[in-house]
């Protein structure tokens, strides 16, 4: 059995506590777009959930990207450019075709790195791409009273609030293939449980398959 | 008409009846003579300063006159009687008619087409006129309210302050009983598209396409300003997402079970 300790214990917190904000922001944000159905929360209660959820996701969005910045946790972020289309192209090839083959798995986990390609850039794109316009937007709309008339000759809510949408849909097909893609580690479970527990594990019989897919 | 006045013979003030000539030529009655309306009260001089009450009736002139309005004269007078402006007891109320908002001399309906924020502030304007006091920024009125001044620069007051049934515009409700449901104006089939958004032309609200309404519609109304393109885009696309998971995963399942009984 061989154990690395991947996720520290801030890391878990936040990754719990944006997990939890992300499914209360789907709700109350769906409840207010699609309005008037009798199941969506009430739309004066999922105003406040969501600005209160949203203001949350901001402050725990600052205090990853300051904590990533300064623990050792950044350097699974920094993209290895001399192997990336190499590294892409072999992590596709393995979920089109090699996972049903039973291959063993393209990339292994190390204390230095933990993320394959494919994983890696997407969430630097949902870290540092799609989260801080979803944020920037979230907050545009907040103070929509003190924004200029009209924004590249449109209404600026409207670009605000089109942003917002097009990211927020985006964000929940991101979580819809986080949530399958955890799932496909050495056993269904085993990513999962290393958020949990902070401890990423695999039987020494096949190291090859090492899990991949964690935040 | 701008020295229309005299001194009155008795007091020896100045009676000032003038009135803004350019306001009148654009307002509805522009092309009215002043005896038209004034052929009463103004046959003798010095005029008195205000028409007799009763002289100036709107539904006398404008009965049978249905031209451009979606309810007829008479149901606005009969909106008219029924709204707190006509029942209230306040004495402030007392000898409410239709000039007290509408003055004859400037008034001009809005019309389709022209800007949404304009006709909510021509419209807001008239209710200000009075109830001003309400909006100074010491005002505790409507608190409840989530961003109050952005629904006060957005819709007009009688969007909420008339029942919503129909077109009702003049039945001014009281407080207690004037629109407080989010849902009314905040969903896909809006009271609002009925009432204020009936400016819009039938051009702009029928545009449906993926940024048409975006380019279109004059201001982001939560809950009902949607692309309904984008929407179903979107969804589809997660929709195909779910299916294409699930195959995966069955996908996965199969070789493992094959690979376990080979």
């Amino acid at each position: 059995m061989m154990s690395l300790y991947l996720y520290p214990v801030w890391l878990r917190l936040w990754h719990w506590m944006n997990a939890l904000l992300f499914l209360t922001l789907i709700a109350s944000g769906v409840s207010m777009h699609y309005a008037g159905a009798d199941w969506l929360m009430p739309f004066a209660t999922a105003r406040v959930v969501h600005n209160t959820a949203g203001i949350l996701l901001t402050i725990g969005w600052i205090g990853f990207v300051v904590a990533n910045a300064r623990s050792e946790n950044a350097r699974h972020y920094r993209i290895r450019f001399r192997t990336l289309i190499g590294d892409l192209i072999a992590q596709t090839r393995y979920y089109m075709i090699g996972i049903f083959r039973l291959e063993p798995h393209p990339f292994h986990v190390t204390e230095a790195m933990k993320f394959n390609a494919l994983q890696q850039l997407s969430y630097l794109g949902v870290m540092y791409g799609l989260m801080p316009v979803l944020i920037l937007s979230g907050w545009a709309f907040l103070y929509s009273v003190y924004l200029p008339e009209t924004l590249f000759g449109l209404g600026s809510v409207w670009v605000v609030a089109m942003t917002h949408v097009v990211v927020s849909y985006l964000l929940a097909l991101f979580l819809l293939v986080h949530i399958y893609i955890i799932t496909t580690g050495e056993t269904v479970f085993s990513n999962l449980l290393a958020m949990i527990t902070g401890w990423h594990r695999e039987t020494d019989e096949i190291p090859v398959k090492a899990p991949r897919e964690t935040p | 008409m701008p020295t229309l006045a005299y001194r009155h013979p008795e007091t020896g003030e100045i009676v000032d009846l003038s009135i803004d000539r350019d306001g009148l030529a654009h307002s509805v009655h522009g092309e009215l003579a002043c005896i038209d309306c004034h052929r009463r009260s103004y046959r003798r001089y010095p005029h008195p300063d205000r028409p007799a009450p009763g002289d100036l009736d709107c539904i006398g002139c404008h009965e049978d006159d249905d031209r451009n309005l979606s309810r007829g004269w008479v149901d606005i007078d009969a909106e008219f009687k029924r709204s707190v402006h006509a029942v209230s007891d306040s004495p402030k109320a007392a000898g409410f008619s239709c000039h007290s908002c509408h003055d004859p001399h400037r008034f001009r309906p809005a019309a389709v087409g022209e800007p949404i924020a304009q006709i909510v502030r021509n419209h807001n304007g008239v209710c200000l006129s009075c109830h001003g006091s309400l909006s100074a920024a010491s005002s505790t009125s409507h608190r409840w309210l989530p961003n109050r001044d952005a629904h006060w620069g957005s819709v007009r007051c009688v969007d909420c302050h008339t029942p919503a049934a129909d077109f009702a515009n003049h039945e001014v409700l009281p407080a207690e009983k004037s629109e407080k449901n989010c849902v009314s104006c905040h969903s896909a089939d809006p009271q609002l598209l009925a009432r204020l958004y009936r400016f819009q032309s039938e051009e702009d609200i029928a545009r449906h396409g993926l940024f048409a309404k975006a380019v279109f519609n004059e201001a982001y109304v939560v809950g009902m300003s949607k692309s309904p393109a984008l929407d179903r885009l979107s969804l589809a696309i997660m929709g195909l997402m779910v299916l294409l998971l699930a195959a995966h995963g069955l996908g996965r399942y199969l070789a493992r079970r094959a690979n376990r009984m080979a």
